[in-house]
């Protein structure tokens, strides 16, 4: 039986192996957290259906069964490309596993929200990523650090997207529709709360996005300003106050809030560059890996036997993502068919 | 000695090539003099009758001759300058002694000088001439190594430690040419009169090689010789060699306090054809050392200015204004000034109201705080500043607590000169208003424009590692001093640009271990960040790529802390540092040291909100 490793236990790596497994080859993950699911395993609701963000973990994983092995804690220490035309990856406690076929999914993480150190992230009490309301969601408590009930929330879309001065022109794709839904979704917690957006653009590209767009104004009464922070003051009462153009209106607004929001933007994983170095693949200036025909062959990269899925390509949603994999694992077939003959 | 002829034709060449450029630089001095500002042109005048004339006279001597500047910088780069410019000096100056003593009657003639071994005869073997054909000889042989230097380094820069060296254009061929040729030619024309005229240890073993040429072609020699120097000096207005007379002429400008106020201005011209082309710039400039990209460099933009050429109008914004090329330059030319001119006037006529302007009253202290926009958006710099002001005991208010009027200085380096006023003004007014004594701002681009643009009489202006420096030695803060290895780098505006370096370093070894850098990327020398707003042409990636290159630089000891004093170059640094070595700014690094004295804060001495503010 051929042997698959797969890079990466997040949405893209466990719906590729569950494919792969279904088809018949002898499935292997690398994953370098200790646990599986990626990014979304610490997300609460994922839009557009505000479905579990676990259950959807659960409906990818259940498919594996016992067919495959999830390495977890490993960090892959070399990547080589042998004469027989499999591929040697070492891992620190593995050995080598030598794979047929690798399928690179190593993901995304997020910007550095740091980085932004105008907005104050790490720096003032008050100011959190999406992530980090994901994680209050998920344990039910939406409250400041002084755990009072927020009263004015303030998401700053497009942090470390769409900004050239981070080094990161591309849109994330995913913070406008998630700003959405968590701006809904603190109104639904607290009714009574003013939840403001600050936005650049709203790209709600797919059909229900719109839809949600909608609702947050109309049922939730969230206020969506466009113009881009300008500048973040925590007050004495570790309140936000925050000068922001209104460029509709034409107006600088001066307003505090309780807590601010930052949608950090995708970048890639930090091991994608080293996985990029070690296989000879390309990347784009971004970092993200670039495969060899965005139309025709987009799962696949120069290197024989090396695929590519999910986000590690770039920002993707998560129907994105899955349907990604699963043309990822066709490819694979395809690809250990044709070696076989 | 005897003389043999008072005229042949070969002179002629040279005197007319002489008599054109002495009516040439006579002119062009004029109208440089000319062109200066009224008020300079009298203080011009004025210098020349005092004190200062000396100053002057040993500066030209210092660098137009020896290039002292030159050999601090690079010691065979500097023996090559010094060589030719010397050497040459000497031989005129030894030319004239010699006719002088021994044909005082040919005074007269400008071309008895340079051919004076032709016209005279030795007539007996004496002591008499033999000093002077020893040390025309002399200095024959030093400026022909130097030459000698100068050809290598033309096909090989790297060997005489330059990376880069200019590009050359027609008039500087000709004149480049004719440089190298004049003494070849004038060492072979005087080694074949030798026999008659006399020579010395060169002349005269020359003299026996080139014997075998018949005497009465050996006067084609002096033909060569006098047609290059003929040649050189009609080459001369055109080409780079015409820093040689311009740069006495800027020295004399420099020491009777003139700078450049506007494009075209007698100084800007002096400073342009002071420019040597020498290339020294294109390796100080990070823009072209690490972003690659040499072409906007000073040099360029120089010579783009010279020639009248349109694409200076661009290259003047591709600059980062840091400095590090007018430290480098060995002729001191204030390139950047030149590039201010440009952007002066090609800026956008001031179309903006600023009336709008808040009319503030702060209200009364003896130290105001100026956080400025940029420490604004760096809270860890603005609470760290908060912390120490609170505990310095000084009565304090921050000036621009809730909104800020600008320096002025973006609108300066733009060349929206009435803008920045109209800034200025409205700052200068609050300040007076407030009663401070001492202004402490926090960016070294504020401090900058607060000690050269404001009037602001008795009030002191201070950047805050100065005001930290005095709160720690005078033992208002506490601090202790912690094993952490500190990199400390100089921001443009406060080191080169305002002279302040013992403070930080004082306030650094005061809580930390101050860790040395290379003395190339130290203190006057210091790197740009990269981040400098005064560029407005060059590429993200290419900041990046002179911010990564710094920072490397900065961090190769692998420091726990690059400590800096300015928000924009902590930002930058920030961007690219990706964990190895924290970048913190001054006043971050000194809180941490006094933690644990600490008093408890206490409420925000102002809080007031001008701007509209929703319900």
């Amino acid at each position: 039986m051929k042997n698959v490793v797969i890079i990466g236990a997040g949405v893209a790596g466990l719906t590729a192996a569950a494919r792969l497994k279904d088809i018949g080859y002898n499935v292997t993950i690398i994953e370098k957290k200790t646990y599986d699911g990626g990014n979304v395993a610490s997300w609460d609701r994922l839009f557009p259906d505000s479905r579990r963000a676990s259950r959807l973990i659960d409906d990818v994983r259940r498919p594996l069964g016992e067919g495959v092995t999830i390495h977890y804690d490993q960090r892959i220490t070399s990547l080589v490309k042998m004469k027989d035309g499999r591929i040697g990856v070492g891992t620190e406690s593995l050995g080598i596993i030598h794979a047929d076929a690798l399928l690179v999914a190593s993901g995304f993480s997020l910007f550095d929200a740091h980085l932004k150190e105008e907005y104050g992230y790490g720096i003032y009490d008050n100011v959190y990523t999406q992530a980090d309301l994901e994680s209050m969601f998920s344990s039910g408590k939406v409250l400041t650090r002084s755990g009072d009930i927020p009263r004015r929330i303030g998401f700053v879309h497009c942090v470390g997207s769409r900004d050239e001065k981070v080094g990161n022109r591309y849109c994330s794709k995913v913070c406008c529709v998630t700003a959405v839904k968590q701006a809904s979704e603190i109104k639904q917690l607290y009714p009574d709360a003013q939840v403001y957006c600050f936005y650049m653009d709203l790209r709600m590209f797919e059909l229900p996005y719109e839809d949600m767009y909608f609702n947050a104004q109309k049922l939730y009464g969230v206020r969506f300003i466009r113009g881009r922070l300008c500048e973040a003051a925590e007050k004495m009462d570790k309140s936000v106050i925050l000068k922001v153009e209104d460029t509709l209106a034409g107006q600088t607004l001066n307003l505090s809030v309780d807590m601010l929001v930052l949608m950090a933007g995708m970048r890639p994983a930090s091991d994608t560059a080293r996985i990029a170095t070690m296989l000879g693949l390309h990347c784009n200036k971004e970092g993200f890996l670039t495969p060899v025909d965005i139309f025709s062959r987009g799962n696949e990269t120069e290197v024989d036997g090396v695929f590519l899925a999910g986000t590690c390509t770039g920002p993707k949603t998560i129907p994105q993502t899955i349907a990604d994999a699963r043309s990822a694992a066709i490819r694979i077939d395809e690809y250990l068919k044709k070696r076989k003959k | 000695m005897e003389e043999r002829f008072s005229f042949d034709p070969f002179v002629l060449p040279f005197t007319i090539g002489l008599l054109f450029i002495i009516i040439y630089l006579a002119v062009a001095a004029g109208k440089v003099i000319y062109d200066l500002p009224t008020d300079d042109r009298k203080r011009f005048f004025r210098s020349l009758f005092s004190w200062r004339i000396f100053v002057s006279i040993k500066d030209i001597i210092c660098e137009c001759l020896l290039h002292v500047r030159i050999f601090r910088r690079n010691k065979i780069l500097g023996f090559m300058h010094m060589s030719i410019a010397f050497g040459w000096f000497m031989i005129i100056v030894l030319g004239h002694i010699e006719v002088k003593l021994y044909a005082p009657h040919r005074l007269n003639l400008p071309y008895f000088p340079i051919f004076f071994r032709y016209f005279m005869k030795e007539t007996e073997h004496s002591m008499q001439g033999a000093f002077f054909f020893f040390m025309m000889d002399f200095f024959l042989l030093l400026v022909l190594i130097g030459i000698g230097m100068a050809l290598y380094k033309r096909f090989n820069s790297r060997a005489m430690g330059m990376r880069r060296t200019t590009r050359l254009k027609n008039a500087d061929r000709i004149a480049l040419y004719t440089l190298w040729l004049i003494f070849p030619l004038r060492l072979l024309a005087e080694s074949h009169t030798a026999e008659i005229a006399g020579g010395s240890f060169l002349t005269n073993t020359v003299g026996y090689l080139v014997g075998i040429v018949p005497e009465d072609y050996g006067r084609g020699f002096w033909w060569a010789y006098s047609i290059a120097l003929g040649l050189f000096f009609f080459a001369l207005p055109g080409s780079r060699y015409m820093h040689i007379p311009t740069e006495a002429l800027l020295i004399l400008f420099k020491n009777a306090g003139i700078r450049s106020r506007k494009k075209g201005d007698g100084v800007a011209t002096a400073a342009i054809y002071s420019c040597s082309r020498c290339g020294i710039c294109i390796d100080a400039c990070q823009i072209s050392s690490a972003a690659r990209k040499p072409k906007d460099t000073a040099v360029y933009f120089i010579r783009q200015l010279r020639e009248g050429d349109p694409a200076a109008l661009k290259s003047a914004e591709n600059c980062f204004m840091c400095g590090r090329c007018v430290q480098a330059c060995p002729v001191g030319i204030d390139s950047i000034r030149l590039r201010q001119n440009v952007r002066e006037l090609k800026a956008p006529k001031d179309q903006s109201d600023y009336s709008y302007l808040p009319a503030m009253d702060i209200g009364q202290a003896d130290v105001l705080y100026f956080s400025g926009c940029m420490t604004r958006n760096m809270p860890s710099i603005l609470n760290a500043m908060k912390t120490i002001l609170r505990n310095s005991g000084d009565k304090y208010l921050h000036m621009d607590a809730s909104s800020t009027i600008c320096c002025g200085r973006p609108m300066l380096l733009t060349g929206q000169i009435d803008a920045a006023r109209a800034m200025i003004m409205k700052n200068t007014e609050i300040i007076r208003r407030s009663g401070a004594k001492t202004l402490v701002t926090s960016c070294p681009i504020c401090y900058k424009v607060f000690c050269e643009q404001y009037s602001l009489q008795d009030v002191e202006i201070l950047h805050h590692s100065q005001y930290i420096d005095r709160l720690i030695s005078s033992g208002r803060i506490k601090v202790e001093k912690s094993s952490l290895n500190v990199v400390y780098h100089d921001p443009c505006d406060l080191g080169r640009g305002s002279k302040v370096y013992k403070e930080p370093r004082r306030v650094i070894d005061a809580v930390a271990h101050l860790t040395a850098i290379p003395s190339a990327i130290d203190r006057k020398k210091a790197l740009c960040c990269g981040g400098s707003l005064a560029n407005t042409a060059l590429s993200e990636s290419s900041r990046r790529a002179v911010t990564v290159d710094a920072f490397q630089q900065l961090t190769a000891s692998s420091p726990d802390v690059l400590a800096t004093a300015c928000p924009l170059c902590k930002k930058t640094f920030e961007g690219v540092s990706e964990g190895h070595s924290a970048v913190k700014d001054i006043a971050q690094v000194v809180v941490e040291a006094m933690e644990k004295n600490l008093s408890s804060p206490c409420e925000e001495s102002i809080e007031k909100s001008t701007a509209h503010t929703i319900a």
